[in-house]
């Protein structure tokens, strides 16, 4: 007798539990109204007004998860109302709503959620999970994408002209719960598409290769050439150090020996010497020489070897430069790159293919 | 008191260009062949051997050097005389090509009649340097004046003074330095009754740390 009193407290509570949460999913949604009667377990009057506001949010503008959520409660309220058949139709289109739709455990109990998981294996529905835009290197690169199923099924993933006819086939086989898709931007002849726009087509079969839905979405597709680098200007004239001597160090060299060669000369009768020696004339005379030799050394118009060089090594460091402009330019003109942007998806019925 | 004035000057200035200059002691050294000609009351000449050396600090100077020598009476044969002389002197660069020193400077020789003759002067020195063969080819010229002087002889001292000119060529690929200079030293006793006058040729090599 405890035990069953304990067992009635646990699934009142549960229930309460699951019944707060429901009302909190149903705050502010436009299923509120069906989603209170289905909790009252009044399940006429919630499949009349979920079927309602259904057919009310098909043609208004409410979202994805508003609509999945309005399906899930009237499939479950048709379930408890004996309507099996029914129920199985309601969460069919749930499932190619929304392949990874899954019913609230806390809040459906398994009655619900088992008839909704047959259904999502039998219905074998796909969703495609794209980038609104992406830019891509054309070849190198790569647009990729999520192909989400409700169930394990073979697919065709495929680009398609507009008229249908084949583009590129980027895959083809089985697939899980869900499949990683790339595209390198080219098509099956590796060249960049000819079209600005493309379609994206998800074709499911079953296990008898029987076609059971096909999704598609456009991509628009834009050919986007990289700028190249404008080439590095030449080094400013101002930079580069004079190749040729000037006149100024040959005449520093023979004026500055003229007047040292003087003073030397001239020491005895600065300094007031008596009788001095015929030293001081070597000494001028060496002195007068060494700013001779120094004239023709540094004589006006001779080539600087090392300023020749510094300018040289300039020049280079810039052809350098503009070499690696242009090999950056080759490489970038060669890069295009590929613009994609994902429009809505649609499905498309099997007989319409 | 005039050289305690001038050397607390040169201090001074010395201190206050060296202030916040973080070199080390840079030194420089040489050796120097001098021909010496003396003429006063004997008529002197010979060749002498010297030494100098340096050590510079930021822009503070100190210098000695060291020449020992024989000197022969001119025209005349008889024995040699030792020519003997020395100097110490504290400088300062107020600007990279002039250089202001003090200090004392001390000669000795023997007179024909075996007198020895001693001279120690106070100078005050002033030396100017710049380059004028490329960077290489250095000349200079150094005037100074006796503040003060003591001489063993009989007439009173009344100036002096001297100078030097020349070259100093650096040789490019190692720290050495080759020099010749012509110098003279010109001093005035008793009023003028006596002259004694000191000249040559220097050539040197030495080594420059900078």
């Amino acid at each position: 007798m405890r035990s069953h009193f304990a067992w009635i407290a646990l699934l009142v509570c549960g229930w309460s539990a699951a019944a707060a949460q429901g009302a909190a999913q149903a705050a502010g949604s436009p299923f509120a109204e069906g989603i209170r009667a289905y909790q009252n377990l009044d399940f006429d009057q919630a499949a009349t007004l979920l079927r309602r506001d259904l057919a009310r949010a098909s043609s208004a503008a409410s979202s994805a998860s508003e609509r999945a959520q309005g399906l899930v409660y009237l499939g479950a309220a048709d379930l408890f109302r004996g309507r099996r058949d029914s129920a199985v139709a309601v969460f069919r289109r749930l499932v190619q709503l929304d392949p990874r739709f899954r019913p609230d455990r806390l809040v459906f109990p398994p009655e619900v959620t088992g008839v909704f998981d047959s259904v999502r294996v039998d219905t074998r529905a796909v969703v495609l999970v794209t980038p609104p835009d992406t830019q891509i290197s054309a070849g190198t690169g790569a647009f990729t994408f999520w192909v989400v199923a409700s169930a394990f099924q073979t697919v065709e993933v495929t680009l398609r002209y507009q008229d249908g006819a084949p583009f590129r086939t980027l895959y083809a086989g089985p697939m899980g719960d869900s499949l990683h898709v790339q595209w390198d931007g080219l098509d099956a002849a590796g060249q960049l598409p000819p079209v600005s726009r493309v379609l994206l087509r998800v074709a499911s079969r079953a296990p008898t290769g029987e076609l059971t839905g096909i999704v598609q979405l456009p991509l628009d597709v834009r050919i986007v050439h990289v700028d190249t680098l404008p080439w590095p200007k030449p080094p400013a004239t101002a930079v580069f150090l004079p190749e040729r001597s000037d006149s100024r160090p040959a005449l520093r060299a023979l004026l500055g020996g003229l007047l040292l060669a003087t003073t030397v000369a001239a020491l005895p009768s600065v300094v007031g010497g008596d009788r001095p020696s015929g030293s001081r004339l070597i000494v001028a005379g060496t002195v007068g020489f060494a700013g001779a030799v120094g004239y023709v050394l540094h004589r006006p118009g001779r080539p600087l070897a090392a300023n020749i060089q510094a300018n040289q090594a300039l020049r280079a460091r810039w052809q350098q430069s503009v070499a690696a402009a242009k090999a950056e330019n080759v490489r970038r003109r060669d890069d295009v790159h590929l613009a994609v942007h994902a429009g809505e998806p649609t499905a498309i019925k099997p007989s319409v293919r | 008191m005039r050289l305690a004035s001038l050397g607390v000057a040169l201090a001074a200035l010395a201190a206050g260009t060296t202030r916040g200059e973080a070199q080390g002691l840079v030194p420089a050294a040489g050796i120097s062949i001098v021909s010496a000609r003396v003429r006063g009351t004997d008529q002197l000449a010979g060749t002498a051997l010297g030494g100098q050396g340096a050590l510079v600090l930021g822009r503070l100077e100190l210098a000695l050097s060291y020449v020992q020598g024989t000197l022969d009476p001119e025209g005349a044969s008889g024995p040699g005389h030792d020519l003997v002389e020395g100097a110490a002197l504290l400088g300062v660069r107020p600007a990279p090509w002039l250089r202001l020193a003090v200090g004392p400077h001390a000669r000795s020789y023997t007179l024909t009649g075996g007198t020895p003759l001693r001279w120690v002067f106070w100078e005050l020195r002033a030396r100017a340097s710049g380059a004028f063969v490329g960077s290489a080819g250095r000349g200079y010229v150094e005037l100074w004046r006796a503040l003060s002087a003591s001489v063993n002889a009989p007439e009173s001292f009344d100036h002096a003074q001297g100078g030097e000119a020349g070259m100093v060529v650096h040789l490019s690929r190692a720290p050495l330095e080759l020099r010749l200079g012509y110098r003279i030293e010109h001093a005035v006793l008793g009023g003028g009754t006596r002259l004694e006058t000191v000249d040559g040729m220097v050539i040197g090599v030495g080594f420059a740390g900078r």
